[in-house]
Order: structure tokens, then sequence, then C-alpha cells
């Protein structure tokens, strides 16, 4: 495994290498993505673990990819301003892993990383680099491909810096946990929600045993009165440590999820009939979106599934990625998104079956 | 045009659906950027998607050049036939097709004017974010292609972060859909590739836009500056302070003067060297507390008036005077040139004097209306084109002051697009290297080269290197590039 220290060293290591090459960060994604046909060449990226420049009064902030998450809020959080994003493997991920994963948490009325992310310097299979965006807020300034590198596993170059936009840490924060008796409350609670005008930032809705997970951040007042607005239910309200400690318990029940966990992306309306559906062992449904995280018991409840929804596979063992693709694009769109891998890597040699040319 | 692709086109539109009379053409020949002109051979209003498709084999047929139009308010000459060719005209897709006020999402054509959405939603307590300043008659589909921005943009986005699905024509007529109600890429996110791709990967033919609930509260306040210096200090303070305002916008002296001295005259104080107008929302609960925070900060900062709008009909006349300052230049000048340039917002102050010493170098006035709260300038310039002496500066102007932005650490555009108007100065923000990757990002969706040809790249590089499109006079328009770059365009 090489672990170049810098770009330059990192761009050398990549022109050098004829066969595959595999970047990882972090490793805690290794199980999402089509199952890797080749490994020649691993690239670990972790050294590249530099906060380039940060700017607290430009709220931007620019990085190697192999910094973590926590490396970043934690700097972040000196000047009260933070990156909004949460991925369920936690902080220790590295933020071009993240990005590379496109990992996503509870955290969703921000976006996700592809709305924060302003500028990216990526490394190309022939070792050469290119960048994409900029370092300012705002920029149409040339085709914004740093949509393509987000998600796209490394598969069409290995991203080596990334350019953030920022936001002020939010004011306060606070989270209501009610568990119900039946689905049917639970499902009811969620529907009153999001008629109301609670706006929060984070609204999980988890089972086998249903709980509803409401985080607000705002000013004070506005939390406080949000949680005063909450439609009657039996909530427990977390604050400060004992509101990191509940998202956690969730965190948890996230990572046992499985064996095979997929993705379905309905709308905000379907979820009651998705989980209603395809009898998952359990779930966590995102309230404020309509994508519905599930473990399924078997891949014919996951063909099932594609019959009806867009669904992606989370995580699952090999054997099972193996049968079904992690993506399940078809048609003249998947066309496009192999013109688009050939584009960039003509050869196949980075990260080789493991997105979307790996079904 | 040939006799056979007129009739070829006519089947598929119906004989009203297209123009290919010479005089009926000239209506076509610039978008909102009206120095750069060149004249489509036919335009067909399309209908739907199917249309689209079977006017782009046709066009393929013929290897003719093509490129979406919507309402033409473009300002970077995003819509204007470069090479000749059909111009499809999307403004008769204008239909609202759903609005799903539980999912909060609308299902819209891309001839839908980008404020009809808001209008539409209103009633249900929704509304569609991004809003630039062409609003009342821009183009949803046209601010897809462009990824257009507006004040708002500051705390909820720019277009982007607000489309969640589309349906698109591809440059070969294959009628493709992407993305999802939860704006989930699934596989590569080839939708965020094509927003903001200025109409040359794909014609978009649909449109699923995020809404957003209407928010609680709105407090909008005016704060007026003896100084450009304290002025755009403010803004640096008040985004230090950890405040995200929904908008942060700024008018300089001689913008107020033109405003005032128009129909959108909003009662800015005259004797401003510059101003600030600021809105904060959210919910009611903790407004109040921010919008004190800001006016302390503006007085910190010397503001000698500080006028926060009382209720809904102040709040719209205070923004009135700001939508307006573009249209009402002509008050003042007979003509001017819009930049669009982006800088790290810290170096406000820096680049504005620079801005201002440049315009004084070159004996030319320039007015300063735009979204200080995220560093895209707006330097207009304004001059007489019947004086050749003003004339024959503004090319040289223009790029100095782009320069000094670049060297700030910015960009050559934050919401109107590289187009035909600033492609020969794409080298200054990317190497040859980064310019290759976007071309051949292109030609996976374009590989002819027929959908809006001779955008974005600069000349020499985009007919040699790729080789691929129609290369019939594209050098001609590189020069004429730099020649048409020398008159405003002050309709707006």
């Amino acid at each position: 495994m090489a672990s170049p220290e810098t770009l330059d060293e990192l761009c050398e290591c990549i022109a050098s290498e004829k066969g595959s090459i595999v970047p990882v960060g972090a490793g805690t994604q290794l199980e999402f993505g089509n199952p890797l046909q080749s490994a020649d060449c691993v690239v670990s990226l972790a050294r590249l673990n530099r906060i380039t420049t940060y700017n607290p009064a430009e709220l931007t902030i620019h990085v190697e990819a192999g910094v973590t998450l926590d490396q970043i809020q934690h700097a972040l959080a000196a000047n009260n301003q933070a990156l909004p994003l949460d991925p369920w493997n936690g902080g220790s991920a590295t933020i071009g892993g993240i990005a590379a994963a496109n990992a996503q948490g509870p955290l969703r009325a921000t976006g996700s990383i592809r709305d924060w992310i302003i500028g990216m310097t990526v490394i190309h299979v022939d070792g050469r680099r290119s960048k994409t965006g900029g370092r300012v807020v705002k920029n149409v300034t040339g085709y914004d491909l740093a949509k393509l590198y987000t998600g796209s596993l490394g598969s069409l170059a290995v991203i080596a810096e990334i350019s953030f936009k920022l936001r002020p840490h939010f004011e306060s924060t606070a989270t209501a946990v009610a568990e119900f008796g039946s689905m049917a409350d639970g499902l009811a609670t969620l529907a009153a929600v999001r008629k109301s005008a609670l706006q929060p930032i984070a609204c999980e809705f988890s089972g086998p045993k249903p709980a509803l997970w409401l985080r607000f951040g705002e000013h004070p007042r506005a939390v406080e009165m949000q949680l005063a607005q909450l439609p009657s239910a039996s909530w427990k309200v977390h604050r400060g440590a004992d509101e990191t400690a509940a998202w956690e318990r969730l965190r948890a029940t996230y990572a046992e999820m499985g064996p095979m966990v997929l993705r379905v992306v309905g709308k905000l309306t379907d979820v009651p009939g998705i989980i209603d559906s395809y009898d998952p062992a359990s779930w966590i449904a995102h309230g404020l979106n309509g994508i519905v995280l599930m473990a399924l018991r078997d891949t014919q409840s996951a063909d099932a599934v594609r019959e009806k929804f867009p669904a992606i596979v989370e995580r699952a063992p090999r054997e099972i990625r193996k049968r079904f693709g992690t993506f399940g694009v078809q048609g003249s769109v998947k066309h496009l998104m192999l013109q688009m891998k050939r584009t960039y890597d003509p050869e196949g040699r980075l990260n080789p079956g493991r997105h979307i040319d790996g079904e | 045009m040939h006799a056979e692709v007129i009739h070829k086109l006519q089947q598929i539109m119906g004989k009203e659906g297209v123009i290919a009379d010479e005089t009926q053409l000239l209506v076509y020949e610039c978008d909102a950027l009206s120095v750069f002109k060149h004249r489509p051979d036919a335009v067909v209003f399309a209908r739907n998607a199917q249309q689209v498709s079977e006017v782009i084999k046709v066009a393929n047929q013929y290897s003719i050049p093509f490129l979406p139009r919507g309402s033409g308010t473009g300002l970077s000459g995003g819509a204007m036939a470069a090479e000749g060719g059909i111009i499809i005209e999307m403004q008769r897709m204008n239909k609202i097709l759903s609005i799903d006020v539980e999912n909060r999402i609308a299902v819209v054509q891309p001839g839908v004017v980008n404020l009809h959405i808001t209008q539409a939603t209103a009633p249900l307590g929704l509304y569609y974010a991004p809003d630039p300043s062409s609003q009342m008659a821009c183009s949803i589909g046209g601010n897809v292609a462009e990824n257009a921005g507006g004040p708002h943009c500051l705390k909820y986005g720019m277009t982007t972060n607000h489309i969640l699905e589309i349906e698109a024509v591809l440059p070969d007529g294959a009628i493709i859909r992407l993305g999802n109600s939860a704006g989930e890429a699934v596989g590569l996110d080839l939708l965020g590739a094509i927003v903001g791709s200025e109409g040359t990967f794909a014609i978009v033919t649909e449109i699923v836009v995020r809404l957003l609930p209407k928010p609680q509260a709105v407090k909008t306040l005016l704060a007026a500056f003896h100084s450009v210096e304290a002025c755009s200090q403010t803004v640096s303070d008040v985004i230090a302070a950890g405040i995200m305002p929904a908008a942060l916008e700024f008018m300089d002296d001689k913008a107020i003067e033109a405003v005032e001295a128009s129909v959108y005259k909003a009662g800015y104080p005259r004797d401003a060297r510059a101003a600030l107008l600021i809105e904060v929302d959210g919910f009611r609960e903790g407004l109040d507390e921010t919008s004190s925070a800001i006016v302390d900060i503006c007085r910190r900062n010397q503001a000698y008036e500080v006028r926060v709008a009382q209720n809904d009909q102040e709040r719209a006349q205070l923004w009135l005077g700001r939508k307006g300052a573009f249209g009402a230049m002509g008050r003042i000048s007979p003509d001017m040139v819009v930049m669009d340039a982006v800088i790290p917002r810290t170096q406000l102050p820096g680049v504005l004097t620079e801005i201002y010493r440049i315009a004084d170098r070159y004996g030319l006035v320039v007015a300063n209306v735009f979204h200080a709260g995220d560093g895209n300038l707006h330097p207009l310039i304004l001059f007489d084109s019947r004086r050749q002496e003003q004339v024959d500066k503004i090319l040289d102007m223009g790029g100095d002051i782009m320069k000094v932005c670049v060297a700030a650490g910015g960009a050559l555009s934050g919401e109107h697009g590289i187009g035909i108007e600033k492609k020969e100065f794409m080298e200054l923000v990317f190497n040859e290297g980064d310019l290759e990757v976007m071309m051949q990002v292109k030609n996976v969706f374009n590989p002819r080269g027929l959908l809006n040809p001779s955008k974005i790249f600069p000349t020499r590089r985009s007919c040699t290197e790729i080789g691929k499109g129609s290369t019939t006079n594209t050098a001609e328009i590189g020069k004429r590039v730099e020649a048409v770059l020398l008159r405003g365009s002050g309709d707006r």
C-alpha cells in the first residue's frame, strides 16, 4: 500500500502504477459499492491530512482529502462554525472518502456533501491533476465537475483536495425522541410533523420498534418554540451531552442493521408504503426527503423494491453485492455513465468494478 | 438553410411551429447580452420532449448546430446561436404540471417563468427559493442551464441545490430522466453536472423543483454609509458574527442615484456613498435579536442611517430599487456592461477600491450593485456607445477588473455563466489540463458538438483540440468576442 504525503507524491504514485489503483481513506465504506475486480495498488490518502487554508471570516475551508471530518469540525468549532455533515459511519471517516461515497447521515435539512463543496482537485489515472470550481462560495465558472466526482467512489479520478463553504454553528440544538406502541401511531405522528410548521434539521423514523427522532437547530427560542409545538406523543427531550448520546444510539442501530441494507429512494408520502410493502427487519427512514434505509432478509425482496423505487445498496456482504448491483441503473442513463467512466479511465484501472462499471 | 430541412422541421412542428423568415429571425439573434449577435437559420417552438428529440434528430442528420432558448434573459450569450442553426424555443412549454404540497415539490416545464412557481405555490405556504433579478421574466429551464443565482442564494443556495429531477433530451435525441424527488444521485450525479452546463450537455424538458416553506417572519433593513470601506467592512463583520442573512446586497452612490431617478425609486438615502440591503428570515422567535445585532454592527461601522422596514409594503419598496437597479442605469447612462465576478468576501474593501481606481484610470464611470454576502460583484461599466473613445476602453477595463478579481482569489462568474462573453478569459482561472477535462466531459454528452457550439471554452482550444464539432466560423466568432465586448447592453 502506498501512503503519499504530498499531492506531488500522490501524482507520482498514480502515474507510475500501470495496474489497477484503489484509493482508500479511513476504510469506513468498504461494504459500499460493487465488489472490486482487482487491486494492484492500494493508495491510502490518510497521510494527506492537512487543512490547507481555513479562513473563518470567509466561511470557507480548503483541505486535503485525507483529513477526517472530526479534524475539520474540531478546527471549525473554535470559531463557532460547522460543516453540517454527520455520516452514519462517523467523523473518523476522511472527507475525501465521505465525498467519494456520498456518505450521509440524519442531518439532511442542510443538504448533503454535494451542497457544500465549492471546489476540488483530482488526480487522473495517468497522474495528471485538474481542478474544478474554486475557493469562492458562489461560482459558475466552467462545468461543476465536483458533482460528478461526489459519489463516484473514486472511479473517475482520485479526489485529492476539497474546498467547502461552511455555515455558522447552530445556535442551539435539542432532540426529541418518542417511541410508539404501534406503527400506525408512529406514522401518524410523522405525518403530523410533516404537515406542521416545525422545521427539524433531522427527522428519522426508525423501527422495528417504531420511534421518531426529531432534531431542532436554531436560535434557542425558536428551538423551544418548536419543542412546545410537538404533536402529542410521549416525547423525551435530549440536550447537550445527552443529545449526543441519543444520536449515538441511533448510529449504533444503523451499524447493527443487516446483513443487506438498502437505501430506497421514495417520496415523503411513500415512506409508510415502503416500510409496509417490503417487511424490513429494521429500518431508518429520513422524514425530510423520503429515503428509507432498510435491512432486507434476501435479495428477492430487494429485486421487488427496485421494480418500484430507485434503490442503492447501502452496504452488504461481498457475496450479496456480487449478485445484486449497488445502483441498479439501466438503459441510456447507464450507457451515459459508462461512457463517462471510459472517458476518464479508458483502461478501467481506477477502482475497477466498484461503481457502475461493475454491474 | 436548405428548404428540405425546413420542410422536415415543419413536418414535426407544424407550419406555425417553425420560423425561417429572415426578418422574423432577427428577434432571436441574441439574448439579453445584446451585443453578441448571430442569426439562427430557423427557430422551432417546442411543445413537448418528443418534438425536441425529433428536431434534434433532423439537426444531426444534416449536421446543423442547435440550442435551446428560454426567455432570452441570459447575460452571457448562452442562448445565442453562435454558429447559426436551429434555436429550439422552450417558451411554449410553460405549464406547471403539478404541485405536490405534502412532498414539497413542483413538476414544471422548462418555459415556466421563475416567479410563476412562487406565485402558484404561495397560497399553499410554499415558494421556490432561487430568485435571479430577472425572475419576473426568466425561465426555469434557463435557470437550470445557467445554474442561476439571485440575492437569496446566500442562505438558500443556487439553482443546483433546488433541482431534484429532470427529463432531458441528449444531443443525439435520446430522452432520459435523471434524479428523483429526494434529490438523491443514483450512480453518477449526471443531473448535478447538467445543471449549470450552459445548455451544452442536454436540453431540459421537464424539471422537478424543491419547494420550501415560506419563512414565518422576515426582517429587511437598509443601512447607509459615508464610505465604501465601512460599508464593505460591515459585510465581513455580519458574516463573521455567525449571522446567516437571507440576503446581503450592496449598492454604491451611482447605483442609488440611478434607482432614485427611475421608476424603481425606493427612497434610498441619496447622500450615501454606499448602502446595504440586509434581510434575515426564519422563525419569529429570535429574529428581532438577530436584526438588532445587525443594526449594532452597522452602527459600529459608522452607518449614519439604519432603516428597518416596518411592514411588507416598506419591505417591497426597499427591494424594488435593488431588483430594478440594472434597468435603472438607463437614467444615468446610455449604455453599460454588466460584469459578474466573484471574490472572497473579505477582499471586498480592497477589490472595490481597486475597481474604482481602474475606472478613474480609464476615465469611465463604474457603478456597483451586487450580492455582497457571497462576494458576487456586478460592476456596471457605464458608457456611451456613440463615443468611440469610450467604447475603445471597455474591453481593457473589463479585463483589468476581471484580473483584479481573479488575483484576489476569485472567479469569472458567480451566476451569469461564461457563455460567449467570458470564454476568452477562462485561462485566467483554469489551466490547459483543467479545460481539457471539462471538454472531455462535454464530449460524453455532446460528442458531435452540435448542441450550443462555441461557448465556454477559449476559441483556439475549442476548435483545435476537440476537433469534432462544427467549426465553421469559430475563429471568426473568437475575434468578434473581443470586438463585441466593446459595446454594452443597457436594455435591462
